[in-house]
This record gives structure tokens, C-alpha cells and sequence, in this order.
């Protein structure tokens, strides 16, 4: 077989396979790109899931490819989730990300009985006391989302992009404190990655240690 | 009394009483309601002398199933933190953080402690200081207690007062021997025959140890966050007087560490601070003598 011949046929099916070749190329670059060493959680897929909201919506994570996501682990009495509700500063980030087309989940992953838990009312009802705008808030009793999520504590905040990767996981901000004093100095990790990321640019902090206290699912004894 | 007015009799008995009151009160707070338990900032001797260190101490005393955390909590929570009010002169040193407990189990674990706890901090005088009736300090206190239920915040006011004396008073007092019990279960610096390393295995940190003996258990207890997995179980493997402690990562580990800090206690009352510098797989190097394995 004549060179030119060998060299066509094996270039024609890359060429008439656009995906295959798309996908060689995509290989090579994640091949040259360093892998991120430990972080299980940081720049994977997002784990796919689907959450009933407080309103009786049922919301799936893999219906929204195309739009930023943020996931916002809840406990209403916890005092670290209080400094971020009674200061106001939550819902402001709420309504900030939300409007710029930020999906925002705000995820109840307490076990019936356990601190945090609300019934759909409940969850109603602390909504619209505390102004909180989430694009809904979803409960998770059996914490299968938490778990999916690895979630430690609440808040616990995970921001997803438009690709479906997970770019930041952990702290609200970097004041692990419940001292409401703490809010406004504090820098805020979920800002930060939808900015960077939006921007285009590397997120700089992908990964802290959440604080909050422990979510209390179902099996748990603390 | 004989041969003396009832009202001078009185009077010495009033003398007496009062200086007896003083010289308790020398050295003695009460102790301040915290949710669920008591705090209270207390001294091991009734005065300090200039150029010396007294121990000072945080007693909690905590109800059943409720806990504070250490100095790195875990998963969860946050450890007290302390805001002292010190006349010129006095310093303090940093909190001598006994060894913590576990708790929880599933996927979330804490470090702390339950029941009583003394928090240690010493007390340095300056050697110029005069002697002083009694110095007032202070110590705002700002704590989480939790049980696996809920987290309360607080906040105490602590306050002591003490004298300040040229020479170094006898310690005398069940507060002494308080203090003795707690330093002497505090974790201290390995013995230098003692050989460490620790090797990074891809998804864990493995601890090699050889301490002159067999051991049955071992746990370690990181001094800073994120580095380990927490809630993971700590594999231990004993060959003879060698042994291996596998600690799973952590998950927001993102960047390699050169060093493993922290406590490995080997039973109840037997935990040393161990500083580790780590190694990659396979090339294993003594921390202790230089000698490689």
C-alpha cells in the first residue's frame, strides 16, 4: 500500500470521527495538565443528584450544565450557621450569585429528630423569615446528598461550574469562628471561586477545612 | 479569755479570721457557669515571685455529654480561645494542650475533651516585678461546648487575684497536686533512642515507628488541620518492636508537606509529641539518629 494511502486512512476516520479526535485532544491536554494529587473532591464531576425542595420541586444537579452552582450545606441551629443568617450575610450572597445566574442549593441533610431537620412548612417558613432567596432549598433527611458530597459540617459550601466540575470545596469564608464580628473582614471562598472562575482565571483556593458543626445525619452518633 | 476584755478577744479572733479569709483569697476565684458546666481560671501556688513562672489553669468541668474542643478540633467544632488581661510585667505562655479523646464515629471526627480538663498556661513574672499585695488578671474566654446534638457558643469572664513575693512560694496546696497529676499526663518529647519516619503512600501517611517495645495500640493526633482523615481508622501493624500506623489523608490536603506534627499516643497515659519529617515511598530515613532503616 502506497504511504500517501496508509497516511489517508488513517487520518480520514479521525476526520470523519470529529468526536474521536476531540477526544485525543482532550486527552493530551489533561495528560500535560499536573493532576491535582489529593484533593478526591476538587476539579471531579460532580456528583449527580436529585433533591426534592421545600416548595415540593424536585431539582436534578445534571439539568443545570451550563450555569454556575453553589451548594450550601444548612443547620439552622448551629451557631457558625447563625453568624452567616443573623448577620444578613448568607442571604446576601443568595441574592448577589442568584441574580448574576447562579444556582444556589441550600441542602438540609440533618436526620428526622436531629438538630436542623425541618419539615417542608418549617423550611418555608424559615425562608421567608430570614429572607433567604437559595434558588431552593432541599431536603435531604436520609443525607444521601450529604453523604454523596462527603459533607462534614454546616455551612459547608461547594461550588460547581458550568462544565459540571466541582472548583471549590469547603469554608464559607476564612474566619471559622461564631462571632458575627467576624462576617464583614472575612474573606468569602464561594465569592472568590464564582469571580476567579468567571473570570476565567485558576481558582486559588479550591479546598479549605469547613467549619461548622458536624451534620448530623442519621447514622451518626456526633 | 483570761486576762483580757471580751472585746479585744474578739477582736484578735476577728483579726485572725480576716487574715485567714485574705490568705485564702490570695489565690482563689469561683468557679463561672459556662452551658452545661463550670470554668475556672486557677493558680498551682497562692502567689508568683519575680523572675519566675507559675502555672496558671483553665478548669472546665463539664457535664455528661457535652465536650470542648483541642487545639485542632477535627472536623468540626472550634477550641477555645483566650483573651488575657495582664498587668505590666506578667506574660503568658501558650496553652499546654493535654491528649485529646476522639469522638464521633461514621464520617465526621472531633478532638477534645469531656468531663474535667485543666488547660495549662504558664505565668512568667518579670524579675524586675516588686512584691505586690495581689495583681488582678484577667482572661475573656471564648468557647463552643458541644454534645453530638448541638453546639452552644459562649463566653466567660475569668479573673484572679494574686500576690506577687521576691521568693517562690512552697507548693502545698491540692491545687498543686492537681497541676502535678496534669503535667505529668501532658504528651511529652519522645526519647531520643526512639525511631521515626513517615513515608507518603499515595492516599495515606505511613507512620514507622520503633519505640524498644511492643505496643498494642496507637493513635495519632495531628497538631494542625486538614492533613489526615480524620474520622479514618488508623491501621496499626506490630512487628516485634516495630510498628506501622497508616493515616488515611485528608481530603483537603491539596498540596505536598514536608513534616507530620502532632501526638501519638501509645495507651492511656503514655503520648509523646513526634515531629516527622516525611519521606517518599520506599526511601525510608530515621528522623531520630540519621540512620537509615
Amino acid at each position: 500500500m502506497k504511504r500517501s494511502t496508509r497516511f489517508s486512512m488513517l487520518l480520514c476516520p479521525m476526520l470523519l470521527c470529529p468526536m474521536l479526535l476531540c477526544a485525543t485532544l482532550v486527552a493530551l491536554v489533561l495528560c500535560a495538565a499536573p493532576p491535582p494529587i489529593w484533593a478526591a473532591k476538587v476539579g471531579v464531576a460532580a456528583p449527580d443528584f436529585t433533591g426534592t425542595a421545600s416548595t415540593g420541586q424536585t431539582f436534578r444537579l445534571a439539568d443545570y450544565r451550563g450555569k454556575y452552582v453553589v451548594l450550601e450545606w444548612h443547620n439552622n441551629g448551629c451557631p457558625f450557621v447563625r453568624k452567616h443568617y443573623n448577620s444578613g450575610n448568607m442571604q446576601q450572597l443568595q441574592k448577589q450569585w442568584t441574580g448574576q445566574g447562579v444556582v444556589w442549593f441550600t441542602i438540609l441533610s440533618s436526620a428526622p429528630g436531629k438538630q436542623g431537620y425541618a419539615t417542608a412548612q418549617e423550611e418555608n417558613d424559615y425562608l421567608a423569615k430570614m429572607q433567604a432567596a437559595p434558588t431552593a432549598a432541599l431536603l435531604d433527611p436520609t443525607g444521601e446528598i450529604g453523604h454523596l458530597y462527603d459533607a462534614k459540617t454546616s455551612p459547608q459550601m461547594v461550588v460547581i461550574n458550568p462544565q459540571g466540575v466541582v472548583i471549590y470545596d469547603g469554608a464559607i469564608d476564612d474566619k471559622p469562628t461564631t462571632d458575627l464580628n467576624d462576617v464583614p473582614g472575612a474573606t468569602n471562598y464561594v465569592s472568590l471561586a464564582l469571580r476567579q472562575a468567571m473570570a476565567g482565571k485558576q481558582v486559588e483556593t479550591p479546598a479549605t477545612r469547613p467549619y461548622g458543626c458536624s451534620v448530623k445525619y442519621a447514622d451518626a452518633t456526633h | 479569755m483570761p486576762g483580757g476584755s471580751p472585746s479585744s478577744g474578739v477582736y484578735r479572733a476577728l483579726t485572725v479570721g480576716a487574715a485567714l479569709l485574705l490568705c485564702a483569697a490570695s489565690a482563689k476565684a469561683e468557679a463561672t457557669a459556662i452551658t452545661h458546666g463550670t470554668l475556672e481560671l486557677i493558680a498551682r501556688d497562692q502567689w508568683i515571685a519575680a523572675g519566675h513562672t507559675l502555672d496558671l489553669g483553665l478548669l472546665f468541668q463539664l457535664e455528661k455529654g457535652w465536650h470542648i474542643y483541642w487545639i485542632n478540633p477535627g472536623d468540626s467544632g472550634e477550641p477555645p480561645r483566650v483573651e488575657w488581661q495582664l498587668p505590666a510585667g506578667l506574660t503568658v505562655g501558650a496553652i499546654e494542650w493535654p491528649v485529646p479523646r476522639r469522638f464521633g464515629t461514621g464520617s465526621i471526627a472531633d478532638y477534645g475533651y469531656e468531663d474535667r480538663v485543666l488547660l495549662i498556661v504558664p505565668l512568667h513574672a518579670a524579675p524586675t516585678l516588686a512584691a505586690q499585695q495581689s495583681v488582678r488578671l484577667g482572661a475573656q474566654v471564648k468557647l463552643l461546648v458541644c454534645s453530638h446534638e448541638m453546639c452552644i457558643p459562649g463566653k466567660a469572664e475569668l479573673s484572679l487575684t494574686l500576690p506577687i513575693q521576691s521568693q517562690p512560694p512552697a507548693p502545698n496546696t491540692p491545687t498543686a497536686e492537681l497541676f502535678a497529676a496534669t503535667r505529668k499526663s501532658l504528651p511529652r518529647a519522645a526519647p531520643g533512642n526512639w525511631k521515626f519516619s513517615v513515608t507518603d503512600a499515595n492516599d495515606s501517611f505511613v507512620l514507622t515507628a520503633n519505640v524498644g517495645r511492643q505496643i498494642t495500640q496507637a493513635v495519632f493526633f495531628p497538631l494542625a488541620e486538614s492533613q489526615i482523615e480524620n474520622a479514618a481508622p488508623q491501621k496499626l501493624v506490630t512487628e516485634k518492636a516495630d510498628f506501622r500506623l497508616t493515616l488515611r489523608k485528608s481530603e483537603q490536603l491539596l498540596k505536598p508537606i514536608d513534616r507530620l506534627k502532632g501526638v501519638l499516643a501509645l495507651s492511656d497515659d503514655q503520648a509523646f509529641l513526634i515531629d516527622v519529617h516525611i519521606g517518599k515511598a520506599g526511601a525510608v530515613r530515621n528522623s531520630g539518629n540519621g540512620r537509615a532503616k
